[in-house]
């Protein structure tokens, strides 16, 4: 037993530490996979208490801790880059409170997002964002990623329904910023803004308190397919300025297709097609009178191929086709990249067209399946990280896509954070000035940046 | 691995109105007026004005919700960026032109709406919406507690979210309930039916809709209180006797207070937020006013204050 080990089953009961190497490995990457990091250990406090407890005496350890809920991160996020403990919040799954006439619920960061949803839905209302990881992914996770997911276009993403947040820093003291109200509570700032988003580099995250809507009453989901990419972004500007709010407007490129049609999944799309993926919702009788006008925009854009349904079945066939993309590309490659940047829609075309020609030049297949009515892309890099200059030549496009993202006027990420991954990119969006003013929030609260070490911003080392 | 030269200069926003994002720069001191000139031959609009004559910067002093806000969010979820002038002067550009984004610290809605403590706004950056074509505002009209029990059929199901504003109103000529809602012409009928059922389900209630005469303006409130939205129903009845005019957002938990002008303005709204300021806090929710200072922060928050502080003079 080495000394870290000592320490930890001094803060937390046995049974709780991790150390072994098998057990470790289990740590090592997130979502994004081919960068593995092993932790020195890993501890999973039984509770909110404990964790808290836990926290007063990290700062103690003198190592780099780092938060993770169901690890499914695509940024790099929530991994040891720097070594140290992992600490999993998976056991904080109680949902203390669900108060569906005030439109609020209390739940733990360990809880999963679509036991949220299982949770709420006999309430009658909902939790909107939706990301694609939803059968695992935790609260926690979705809040210091701020994470988002197809419906965001109409719903919004999670910060715009967190309502308050109960974090621990490292100092051990436990603060609520926010509450069911939404407010700043007792504090003159608003601080709960600052962690959410925050990656896991300012505090532990024990509970959140959410917003909620009622469910929507119908839903209506429909099927377009285009011959090429300006027929495409012509139907999405279409949809983004149309009264009808939709829900949902996503894209599968027609490699996306392909993938789709190859596997169990296949609904029947035409080769060659750009699949747009429309949805709107609302009361019958105004979703209803909606769905003539919806079809007939997705036509006159230049579609011969729409097709609409309120069966739960087919609609749900194309959403697990949909969300089911990023398991079908781990079956494809070995290794794969899911970027996520966020672009002013008039240039979807143009930048989509680079990363197919940076790709292609490359020798690297790209998928495209991404949420278009944010503009928020997701082109999927497949590759193998054991072939010498693989990675390499994927990081090169993506130095190149994130330098056109933002000389067009968009931004590094939408949805799943910087981690790792994009750090060093962030001097494209920020200057002296504002670079400075980066710096000053986990300044006031993770000073020596024992928290989540080398994430959002590179230079954040512990222990320098 | 991928390393960049810092940029020379700091990345601002320059004025642009972009038809397809649904998204437009302009200055701070821009009004209503200057906005629908801009945006009329586009078929969008910004729904969250308070008051159409005072620019958007004192709009964000004086609250963080619109009426609107009911179905658009509050202003933070309206306005994904700002040129803001720090207190040393710089200029620095906060948030992006795109709404959604996840990077970095959110500084945008840590300081939009902190007045002119850490700066000013010079420009912003606003989210539009589809201009359908056709506003239609109701009123019920009957006792608080009947206008109250309206309140979740409006809110409780799939309508909620078509709703631009559900508002409580208490003034000197009594009570009633404002639901606004802004759609396709010919989707009006709908909206006007369910809202009469509503109306007519419950007993001691009517409803007029469009009256001739426009409603004038809410104007920017003397105080914000920030519950739960069930709280709100209730505290803008409690507070009704006391004050000219008060107005629950029903969806957001958000009180807007309007009092009597007059010199002790200020005196009278203190007392008014002291009254309810200790039960708010417990909630999480807080109180605002642009005529008073912000509270003190306490003794932890002054510490992370002075960082920022540090960092916002440019030190």
């Amino acid at each position: 037993m080495n000394d870290l080990d000592v320490r930890l089953r001094a803060l937390l009961p046995r049974g709780r530490v991790l150390t072994s190497p098998a057990q470790l490995a289990a740590y090592g990457a997130d979502g994004l996979g081919y960068k593995n990091y092993r932790p020195d250990a890993v501890v999973l406090p039984a509770d909110a208490a404990e964790l808290a407890a836990f926290m007063r005496g990290a700062k103690r350890l003198a190592v780099p801790l780092v938060m993770r809920g169901a690890g499914t991160s695509l940024s790099g996020g929530p991994v040891a880059a720097q070594g140290g403990v992992i600490v999993h919040t998976s056991a904080l799954k109680a949902v203390p409170v669900i108060n569906a006439h005030g439109f609020w619920c209390e739940v733990e960061s360990g809880v999963t997002l679509n036991d949220l949803d299982a949770i709420l839905k006999p309430h009658g209302v909902f939790y909107p964002p939706d990301p694609s990881s939803g059968p695992v992914c935790t609260l926690g996770g979705n809040v210091a990623s701020n994470a988002g997911g197809a419906h965001c276009f109409r719903y919004g993403v999670t910060s715009n329904y967190v309502l308050g947040v109960e974090a621990v820093l490292l100092d051990g003291s436990v603060h609520r910023f926010g509450g069911p109200a939404g407010g700043r509570g007792p504090w003159r700032e608003d601080w709960k803004r600052f962690m959410i988003g925050s990656e896991g580099t300012l505090a532990a995250f024990t509970r959140f308190w959410l917003r909620l809507l009622p469910l929507p009453e119908k839903v209506w989901t429909f099927r377009a397919t285009y011959p090429d990419l300006t027929t495409t972004e012509a139907a999405i500007h279409a949809l983004v300025a149309d009264p009808s709010y939709p829900a949902a407007i996503e894209m599968l490129d027609p490699r996306g297709v392909a993938m789709v049609e190859s596997s169990q999944m296949a609904c029947g799309l035409p080769e060659g097609s750009f699949l747009l993926l429309v949805e709107i919702d609302g009361p019958a009788p105004l979703v209803d009178g909606r769905v003539p006008h919806v079809a007939e925009l997705l036509r006159r854009a230049g579609s011969t191929d729409v097709t609409f349904s309120e069966e739960a079945l087919i609609r749900q066939k194309l959403w697990k086709a949909r969300k089911a993309a990023g398991g079908l590309l781990g079956q494809l490659s070995p290794s794969y990249v899911v970027q996520d940047a966020v672009i002013p829609k008039r240039a979807l075309a143009e930048v989509l067209r680079l990363v197919y020609d940076e790709a292609d030049a490359a020798g690297i297949r790209v998928v495209n399946v991404f949420h278009a009515g944010d503009g928020n892309l997701h082109p999927n890099f497949l590759f193998d990280s054991r072939v010498p200059g693989e990675l390499e030549k994927v990081e090169r496009i993506s130095k190149h896509l994130m330098e056109r993202v933002i000389a067009v006027g968009g931004t590094l990420s939408g949805e799943h954070g910087i981690g790792n991954d994009k750090s060093g990119y962030m001097p494209l969006v920020f200057g002296p000035d504002s670079m400075r003013l980066q710096l000053a929030v986990p300044a006031a609260f993770n000073p020596t940046h024992q928290m989540n070490p080398l994430k959002v911003f590179d230079d954040r080392r512990f222990g320098s | 691995m991928n390393s960049f030269p810092p940029l020379p200069a700091e990345r601002l926003f320059t004025h642009f109105l972009d038809e397809v994002d649904g998204t437009v720069c302009l200055p701070a001191t821009a009004t209503a007026a200057d906005l629908e000139a801009l945006l009329q031959p586009h078929a969008l609009r910004f729904p969250l004005f308070l008051d159409p004559a005072k620019p958007l910067r004192d709009q964000m002093a004086a609250s963080t919700f619109a009426p609107a806000s009911c179905r658009f969010g509050p202003f933070c979820d309206n306005i994904p960026g700002m040129n803001w002038r720090l207190p040393s002067g710089q200029v620095v550009r906060i948030g992006e032109r795109v709404v959604k984004t996840t990077t970095g610290y959110d500084w945008l809605r840590f300081v939009l709406h902190s007045g002119t403590r850490y700066g000013e706004p010079v420009d912003y950056v606003i989210r539009l919406r589809p201009d359908c074509g056709f506003t239609l505002t109701t009123r019920f009209h009957g006792p608080p507690d009947r206008l109250t029990a309206c309140i979740p059929q409006l809110l409780g199901n799939g309508w909620m979210h078509w709703w631009d504003s559900v508002d409580l109103i208490h003034d000197t000529s009594g009570c009633c309930l404002r639901v606004v809602v802004h759609c396709m012409p010919h989707e009006a009928p709908l909206f006007t039916e369910r809202l009469a059922a509503i109306a007519a389900g419950t007993a001691g209630v009517t409803l007029t809709s469009n009256e001739p005469r426009p409603d004038a303006p809410d104007g920017l409130p003397d105080l914000v209180l920030k519950t739960t939205p069930d709280r709100a129903i209730t505290l803008a009845g409690e507070l009704a006797p006391r004050v000219s005019r008060s107005l629950a957002l029903c969806y957001n938990g958000v009180v807007h207070v309007h009092l009597q002008p007059g010199p002790d303005l200020p005196e009278r709204t203190h007392a008014l937020a002291l009254g309810v300021a200790a039960e708010l806090h417990e909630m999480g929710g807080d109180w605002h006013s642009h005529h008073l200072p912000a509270i003190p922060p306490s003794l932890t928050e002054s510490s992370w204050i002075s960082i920022l502080e540090q960092a916002l003079h440019g030190s």
